[in-house]
């Protein structure tokens, strides 16, 4: 399996249509997952390294009570930009960032599912963090914390500095929600053949998981973090009191995010930590259907614990202990987990080497950190320390413990694997012991200073509560985490020149990534692997199954195949059966182009430049239309490739067996999840109203509306007669009604748009307006966006309908899921708004 | 239950050591509320640290177990056991005990409300019972359960005074009921938890625990009116406090200065801190702050006011008169 070195004509073909171009304008267009991942990775690190100078930075001010060192001003900007760093422009990014580079490593693909959409993800991801950065360029840097609380964050009592974090804030989201849905098609579509769900390791579940729950929380967050901006920018009036609006929506609608956000930081660090024990232990981890039952679970209840923020906020006390008690089945849940690798452990005489002894120091740390969580969730408990040092150290306990201690260890354990190099023992072992001593000198104390008095985010405190020794120490112990970081980014960097060749796999360890050389191939593998078992490294003399015959004639077939255009298998999303030889794109500007485009709207929000807007809007809508356009001069040729016909497997496939169906389902799922939240937003807005409308406005009539609901219905008869004549082959009722259903979507869209304009009222003048016009103005964007994809559809399969092929019909079912939502969406929403003034 | 509710006030006595030592402590309770807390604390740190010591037990001797040797009962089981079925039975006792603790929290009748209003950075008080309208300070009988309506006038706030209860936050959008039982007389430290903008760190109070009869004398003093100002020097400070603007942000009960801008300063006089626990109330930093108020406290609303030194002297004197 190690590269050759005197290809045949074949292999250098095949070796050539993997390569990227040269130069700055490749470096632009890069779309494979391993370059980008690792781009990911290091920016990650880059954040990473700023948010520990910031909190260093503010360790100093602490040092000593009655500090002036640096003042309030600028300490509250440093907590702010310290926190939205670590939770938005490290934690995340860099988890994606491993994923999206190990995943096909791990799963036996080449690449990912949608690789232009890594690239977009990465460069918004980019540009986000830089507009964060570019506050302090401008002098006016972000101050109302990682949370935004409002009203603080609102327009009367936050400046620009918050405009720079919601804007740059927006775009990370962006990006965080597009590496989830990579992640997600990635592990359910393109697995080795063979790979059942059972088969997967470890961290693919705890991928897979986490990808499904970025899709919601983040969707949620960037929902919240446009209603913010519309009410500074536009005036709207959500999370104003004065004007109707609720500043607990957006506590509910940011911890609906927030708490999930910690497990989506946490569970794929116990999936690194899965993969560590077992290669260290050099058996599989016990009881793993327990532990991915565990996963599993941490998914779905870390959505019903985000009350447990808000426990001093005056919520009734029932939903409380609801809250407080569905955090306990989350600890059972980490409970599992740590006792399994425990378990694995016992008896397997580790060797202690840097991956392994930061292990260890998760282990010890993220078990205290776990107890004072369970603690925080007790209501009474929490009315005591919530907003002191406590939580601070609790959570640093959690999110260092559990998030970066893993972290260092998965790079201990597959930097090896990326540069193709060994870190230096002693240096690593040195970089443990001064961050694992560094963190508890730091945080310890911290528990005992939330006891004594100190709320967290204070700039300083008096000599009267007797904190100074505690307090010193503590700034004294983050300046040793700084050491300990320092020594271990001096290891990497000697490791990249001095560091001992690491061989394919330097820790014998189980997965597919040790499997090739070490740096892999740009294409991962040249023939695709079979997965025999969960540890197919493991299994190698194992003997083959009848249905392992069947997978090695497939990916005999895909040897260094196709030559002319990059592919992987696709397979079945349970059992990895091959489904398909999946297309993958080559170097592409568009995925940069769109991301700029975003880049260039969010800074024209920020310094109110809207011809900016207009000008990013349109390049990112023209970049996107590029990059959706199908090549046909392309299409042909896969159609004619010998490869897939040798492999015996289609093309181009259909509804679930498809990548293109999948992405298209998760769009409608983040596209819903914002109405849902949007929804919520309304209804808890009218449930805290003495009237609604409020303000004794009139109540929307049918006169526009109804005309609109009869064109969303005509539209979507049209839709379902659409696909019938296009499986008939009746090419003029094909283009009729499915023509007909865009412009039936369009003219409902117009017809809500005069609705909006005809009102007597306009969205800033309370709550309930806001609430009606951006609901309507999603609905509005939603059929744009229905009747645009819906109308490309109808001019292209017109002219396919008589040659119509697999390709084709996935158009139509992905047009149908598209339009279709959002002809449901904006009729609900039409139902909505005229029905619930009537009845609540 | 009345027997148990003196043995917990005993216990909250025999916890609460020096209040002077420990002002802001959630360790060091003066009331029920505060000592059923910190027993709950207590209690679970002994349940959930020895299940620390035991999982690091476990994992010790994981790692020093001989080569080959499996996790005791089997590994599956080991995981079944340790891992769900002693954190069940051990969660489910401890929130059993947990929400008879909040069952104890319930707000209990009280004597009387007092209405405490979060501004960017401090806090506005008022005894609608008793008449009384102060600021950054409560003045409240021991063993009597005083009922708070939390309001903020501006941005979020929480209101906390750790040896006495744990925290609730004040919103702009509706009052949040809470309340205050001190056992034991004392000077107790509070002060916003939840982060308001640029002061957040410089938003305290005290609450003052007086016996029940130096309450009411309290109570008492603050509602006889002032006496007219009795030199000239007085009457001098009482017109620079007109002449010089400053009735433009404060009230000072009984004369003309009604705003609310600022917090009022009809008791000023008797008032233990400046600028919500910024500095002592002495005659020095009271000349300091209304000279260069952005100093001791950058960015609070009060403008920087500049008067000759007799006037200055004049206008302290005066308001050292307000009691």
């Amino acid at each position: 399996m190690s590269v050759g070195t005197a290809a045949p004509p074949a292999q250098a073909g095949f070796e050539r249509t993997w390569q990227g171009h040269p130069g700055l304008r490749g470096w632009l267009m890069e779309v494979n997952n391993q370059p980008l991942g690792k781009r990911f990775m290091v920016t990650a690190i880059i954040f990473f390294l700023l948010g520990g100078v910031l909190a260093l930075l503010m360790r100093l001010q602490l040092a000593v009570s009655d500090n002036d060192l640096l003042g309030p001003q600028v300490f509250n900007q440093l907590f702010t930009m310290h926190g939205s760093t670590m939770m938005y422009l490290f934690a995340v990014p860099f988890l994606e960032g491993l994923a999206l580079y190990l995943l096909p490593l791990q799963l036996g693909s080449r690449d990912v599912a949608f690789p232009r959409l890594t690239a977009f993800s990465y460069w918004t991801y980019l540009f986000g963090g830089v507009l964060f950065y570019a506050s302090f360029l401008v002098g006016v840097v972000p101050d109302a914390g990682w949370f935004a609380y409002t009203p603080l964050s609102g327009p009367r009592y936050a400046g620009l500095g918050v405009d720079f974090w919601l804007l740059g804030l927006s775009l990370v989201e962006v990006a965080g929600i597009t590496a989830g849905v990579e992640i997600l098609v990635t592990i359910l579509k393109l697995r080795a053949p063979g790979m059942t769900l059972g088969r997967m390791p470890l961290f693919v579940w705890t991928m897979l998981v986490t990808g499904g729950m970025i899709i919601f929380a983040f969707t949620v967050l960037l929902t919240a973090t446009i209603l913010l901006e519309l009410d500074r920018a536009a005036g709207m009036a959500f999370f104003d009191p004065e004007r109707g609006g609720n500043s607990l929506l957006w506590q509910h609608l940011f911890w609906f995010f927030g708490h999930p956000e910690v497990y989506i930081a946490f569970l794929p660090a116990t999936g690194i930590v899965s993969a560590v024990v077992a290669a260290f232990a050099r058996r599989p981890v016990v009881a793993h259907v327990l532990v991915v039952v565990a996963i599993v679970m941490t998914g779905f209840l870390s959505f019903g614990l985000w009350v447990h923020h808000m426990f001093a906020t005056g919520l009734p006390e029932l939903a409380m202990h609801f809250f407080g008690a569905a955090s306990l089945m989350i600890a059972v849940a980490s409970g599992i987990q740590v006792f399994a690798w425990i378990a694995t452990l016992w008896g397997a005489r580790p060797d202690y080497r840097t991956p392994f002894l930061y292990l260890l120091g998760f282990f010890l740390i993220f078990v205290v950190g776990g107890m004072t969580g369970v603690m925080v969730a007790v209501v009474p408990f929490d009315l005591q320390v919530h907003d002191t040092y406590f939580v601070v150290a609790h959570f640093h306990y959690v999110l260092i413990g559990g998030v970066v201690f893993p972290v260092f260890a998965g790079l201990a354990f597959w930097l090896p694997k990326v540069t193709g190099r060994l870190l230096d023992e002693r240096a690593g072992a040195a970089s443990f012991w001064l961050s694992f001593v560094g963190f508890n000198l730091t945080f310890f104390p911290m528990h005992i200073m939330g006891f004594l008095g100190m709320p967290r985010r204070v700039y300083t405190y008096p000599a009267t509560l007797g904190l100074d020794a505690h307090n010193l120490v503590a700034t004294a112990g983050a300046f040793m985490i700084a050491l300990g970081t320092a020594v271990f980014i001096g290891a990497f960097l000697h490791s990249l020149r001095r560091g001992r060749p690491a061989g394919e796999d330097p820790w014998q360890a189980d997965t597919l990534e040790w499997s090739v050389s070490s740096p892999p191939p740009i294409f991962a593998f040249r023939r695709p692997p079979v997965a025999r078992g969960r540890h197919p490294l493991w299994e190698r003399g194992r003997p083959a199954a009848a249905v392992e015959a069947e997978h090695q004639r497939v990916t005999a077939a895909l040897d260094a195949a196709p030559t002319t255009w990059r592919a992987t298998l696709s397979t079945d999303p349970l059992t990895g059966a091959p489904q398909g030889v999946q297309w993958l794109p080559g170097p592409a500007m568009s995925p940069f182009l769109v991301a700029l485009g975003l880049l260039i709207a969010a800074i024209g929000v920020v310094a109110n430049l809207y011809i900016l807007d207009l000008a990013g809007v349109v390049l990112a809508v023209g970049a996107l239309a590029r990059w959706l356009q199908p090549d046909e001069a392309l299409l042909e040729r896969l159609r004619q490739d010998p490869a897939p016909r040798a492999a015996g497997l289609p093309v181009f496939t259909t509804g679930a067996a498809s990548t293109g169906w999948w992405g298209a389902l998760c769009l409608v799922v983040i596209l819903g999840t914002m109405f849902g939240a949007l929804l919520y937003a309304y209804f808890y807005l009218s449930l805290f109203s003495d009237a609604w409308p409020q303000g004794g406005l009139e109540r929307p009539g049918w006169g526009l509306a109804g005309p609109a609901t009869g064109a969303l219905l005509l539209a979507g008869a049209g839709l379902w007669g659409s696909r019938r004549a296009f499986h008939g082959g009746r090419r003029a009722a094909f283009v009729g009604l499915l023509g007909g259903s865009a412009a039936g979507a369009a003219a409902a869209a117009v017809l809500v748009l005069v609705e909006l304009v005809r009102l007597p009222f306009g969205p800033g003048v309370n709550a309930y307006a806001s609430a009606h016009f951006t609901l309507s103005g999603l609905a509005i964007l939603a059929l744009a966006m229905g009747t645009a994809v819906a109308a490309a559809t109808t001019h292209r399969l017109e002219r396919r309908l008589e040659r119509r092929d697999a390709f084709d019909t996935l158009q139509l079912q992905v047009t149908t899921m598209l339009h279709g939502f959002a002809l449901v969406a904006a009729l609900a929403t039409l139902v909505v708004l005229h029905t619930s003034p009537v009845l609540l | 239950m009345r027997s148990r509710g003196v043995a917990l006030a005993l216990l909250a006595l025999a916890l609460a050591g020096c209040p002077a030592e420990h002002p802001q402590s959630a360790l060091h309770p003066a009331s029920q509320e505060a000592g059923r807390i910190a027993r709950l604390w207590w209690v679970m740190l002994g349940v959930y640290g020895a299940v620390t010591l035991a999982t690091f037990a476990l994992l010790a001797a994981a790692l020093l177990r001989r080569r080959g040797a499996e996790a005791p009962g089997g590994g599956v089981r080991f995981v079944v056991v340790a891992g769900i079925v002693v954190p069940t039975v051990i969660l489910v006792g401890m929130l059993f005990y947990s929400l008879r603790v909040s069952t104890a929290l319930h707000l209990p009748e009280a004597a009387f409300t007092v209405r405490v209003t979060g501004f960017q950075w401090w806090w506005d008080v008022r005894y609608p019972d008793h008449d009384i309208v102060t600021a950054n300070e409560l003045y409240v009988p021991v063993g009597e359960v005083v009922r708070l309506e939390l309001r903020a006038a501006d941005v979020v706030h929480s209101f906390w005074v750790p040896n006495l209860h744990g925290k609730m936050d004040l919103l702009p959008e509706h009052p949040n009921q809470f309340w205050l039982r001190a056992e034991v007389p004392g000077v107790y430290r509070g002060q916003c938890a939840e982060f308001c903008g640029l002061q957040h760190a410089l938003m305290a109070f005290d609450v003052v625990a007086l016996p029940k009869d130096e309450f009411e004398r309290w109570v008492a003093e603050r509602r006889r009116p002032h006496p007219e100002p009795a030199d000239d020097e007085l009457r001098l400070g009482q017109e620079v406090f007109f002449s010089a603007g400053c009735n433009a942000c404060h009230a000072v009960g009984g004369t003309d200065a009604v705003a609310l801008v600022g917090p009022d300063l009809t008791h000023i006089g008797t008032r233990r801190t400046l600028g919500a626990g910024t500095v002592a109330n002495t005659r020095g930093d009271l000349a300091g702050w209304i000279s260069q108020p952005q100093v001791l406290k950058p960015g609070n609303l009060m403008p920087p006011t500049y008067l000759e030194p007799r006037e200055l002297h004049a206008l302290v004197r005066w308001l050292e008169t307000l009691r």
